[in-house]
């Protein structure tokens, strides 16, 4: 019960801090992914229209378009460098202190944040891609949104899990800004935003499959506009249950020895 | 009274990197450094009674937070061993932190980007603390610092004292019994020097918690501890009471007197100064045990006209015996003044 109540209110004091700044958070839940899919639709189109042919690996260019405009919202949803940096900063100015003398622990603390306020973008966000498919047809299934948003969620605890990682080396090594810039450049192509996954030939398709990352974006927009099945979801919520134990286990291990080294900086 | 804090030996040696001057030594720290080990706090045997209020009083870079540090759990030891309300600090058990709390006046612990009420319903679901009984007590004590009108407005509009009010409360908010306050009135003008100070007594006389207190500004130390913790160099230089102190430490006065005519004739008082001939006005800093000796020598050959006493403030007393200790060397448990 605690611990939901944690959730709750940490949870909500990302959605009543992000009211707080209204232009920064209509800019982030719509422009930004707006113009990420405008970019990578006009990308598709102008592939299609140099082949001159209508299918490519087995989709027509509207399968392409459709993906580009979905793929673009998952990934900003998914996407964590911003309490990840925050973390790494807390650590590095020693804000964290204020946190590390009240009876919740630093993961809680962001994990609560980071879900109420993708939860709050998420509302924002799937207002766009959902009316341009009521408007215009589409092979999107929107039946399929709910579990689709669910491998979603699950993933953004995975990825949280790995952003708490990368955070406490900050512990030993204060700025690791990079080391965020690195991760999010790989997520790019691992996650399938810049292009589907079905599109790597194979065996790196499977490996990519089996990579948790893919359940961030390839998984969840191939399975929302047809590209994928349920089998395909099923081994997305595999993958990242093994990533969580994976990231979590490494968590625990770089915090515990983090914690011993630290000095409580600037306090 | 029973023991609340306890420490045995509690030490913490911090590492530092050095890297001398100029573009070279950077680069070759890249491939290989030299870091040094600085104690901050040497090994520290202490026992803390419950209810009191403990001046902690030192330099920059004594040891003082770190000492508070020690105590809530923020960091680990190097060596020995704490208890507080019998937990260990370190293992930062949520039962522990749930009855302590640490004010940083350097630092803001409430959210900058929201109004405090929004903060204490948060902190109040952190501590699992009912949400009518967080109202009750937001409304309790923002009543004593009269800033009920502050709480609904963003943290980051407000001025510095009033932040300060708002991060007192927020850290009153779960009634914690031991409260460690790390230069709670920093920055702040003199009145609002002075609400704090009122703040903290009312609320001692009232829930009495064990109170560790850092301050640059005496007062705080003179008017509000019941016991003192002078700390030199990462070690304690004194552990006693406040009056006790001021009573046995080599307190100064400063003597002005007026001669009824210009002196006739030159003076010398050891260690204390010299009168020339011609001076009308003296102007002495004398120890207080000798100034009586003093007077009276001046007494026997010129009238005196007027004389003006001065005590040394208790920040001065500080001082020098600091300043005397790290002169002499003498740091170490037990020191007497």
């Amino acid at each position: 019960m605690s611990f939901w109540r944690k959730m709750y209110g940490t949870a909500k004091l990302a959605v009543v801090s992000q009211f707080e700044y209204r232009i920064n958070l209509f800019v982030d839940a719509v422009i930004q992914p707006l113009i990420g899919s405008l970019i990578e639709m006009a990308m598709w189109y102008a592939i299609f229209s140099s082949l001159g042919q209508l299918t490519l690996a087995g989709y027509t260019r509207d399968y392409y378009l459709v993906y580009a405009l979905w793929a673009s919202f998952f990934s900003r949803i998914s996407a964590n460098w911003m309490y990840e940096f925050r973390m790494i900063d807390e650590i590095e100015s020693g804000k964290i202190n204020g946190l590390l003398l009240r009876p919740i622990s630093f993961y809680e603390y962001y994990l609560g944040q980071y879900l109420g306020y993708k939860s709050l973008t998420g509302v924002f966000s799937f207002l766009i891609p959902i009316s341009v498919c009521l408007v215009v047809s589409s092979p999107v299934q929107l039946i399929r949104l709910p579990l689709a948003v669910s491998l979603l969620f699950y993933y953004v605890i995975f990825i949280h899990t790995v952003s708490f990682c990368i955070a406490s080396l900050g512990f030993f090594f204060n700025k690791i800004h990079s080391v965020t810039i690195a991760k999010n450049i790989s997520i790019w192509l691992l996650s399938g935003e810049i292009f589907p996954l079905d599109l790597v030939p194979d065996p790196y398709k499977k490996i990519l499959l089996w990579l948790p990352f893919s359940s961030g974006v390839f998984v969840p927009t191939g399975y929302l506009t047809g590209r994928l099945q349920v089998s395909d979801v099923v081994l997305g919520f595999k993958s990242v249950s093994l990533g969580l134990c994976v990231s979590g286990l490494v968590a625990a291990i770089v915090w515990r020895q983090g914690r011993r080294v630290y000095s409580g900086t600037g306090a | 009274m029973p023991l609340i804090i306890e420490t045995e030996n509690l030490s913490r040696v911090f590492k530092s990197y050095k890297k001398p001057k100029g573009l070279l030594n950077s680069l070759k720290g890249f491939f290989s450094r030299q870091y040094e080990s600085k104690i901050a706090l040497a090994p520290t045997t202490l026992n803390i009674e419950g209810g009191q209020v403990i001046g902690l009083v030192g330099a920059n870079g004594a040891g003082k937070t770190t000492l508070i540090k020690l105590l809530s759990g923020l960091i680990s030891p190097s060596t020995g061993t704490s208890k507080v309300l019998g937990f260990n600090p370190n293992d930062r058990k949520n039962e522990y932190l749930k009855k302590i709390s640490v004010l940083l006046g350097q630092k803001n612990q409430l959210w900058w980007d929201i109004a405090p009420v929004d903060s204490y319903d948060l902190l109040g679901k952190i501590y699992d603390i009912e949400a009518k009984e967080v109202d009750r007590r937001v409304e309790e004590l923002a009543e004593i610092f009269s800033c009920t009108d502050q709480l609904q407005t963003q943290l980051r509009r407000l001025s510095l004292g009033e932040r300060m009010k708002m991060e007192i409360i927020g850290a009153l908010l779960h009634r914690p019994e031991v409260l460690f306050l790390d230069e709670p009135t920093i920055g702040l003008d003199i009145v609002a020097q002075n609400v704090i100070r009122n703040f903290i007594e009312q609320y001692m006389a009232r829930y009495k918690p064990t109170i560790i207190l850092t301050s640059h500004y005496m007062d705080d130390i003179s008017r509000l501890s019941d016991r003192l913790l002078l700390i030199s160099e990462g070690k304690i230089v004194y552990d006693g009471n406040v009056d006790e102190f001021t009573l046995r430490a080599e307190t100064k006065q400063k003597l002005m007197i007026v001669l009824g005519s210009p002196t006739q004739e030159a003076m010398e008082f050891s260690g204390i100064g010299a009168i020339s001939v011609g001076q009308k006005l003296i102007d002495l800093s004398v120890p207080a045990k000798g100034s009586g000796e003093v007077i009276s020598r001046i007494a026997k050959f010129n009238v005196i006209q007027e004389i003006r006493i001065e005590e040394s403030g208790f920040e001065e007393v500080i001082h020098e015996f600091l300043a005397k200790n790290v002169r002499h060397g003498k740091v170490g448990r037990g020191l007497t003044v």
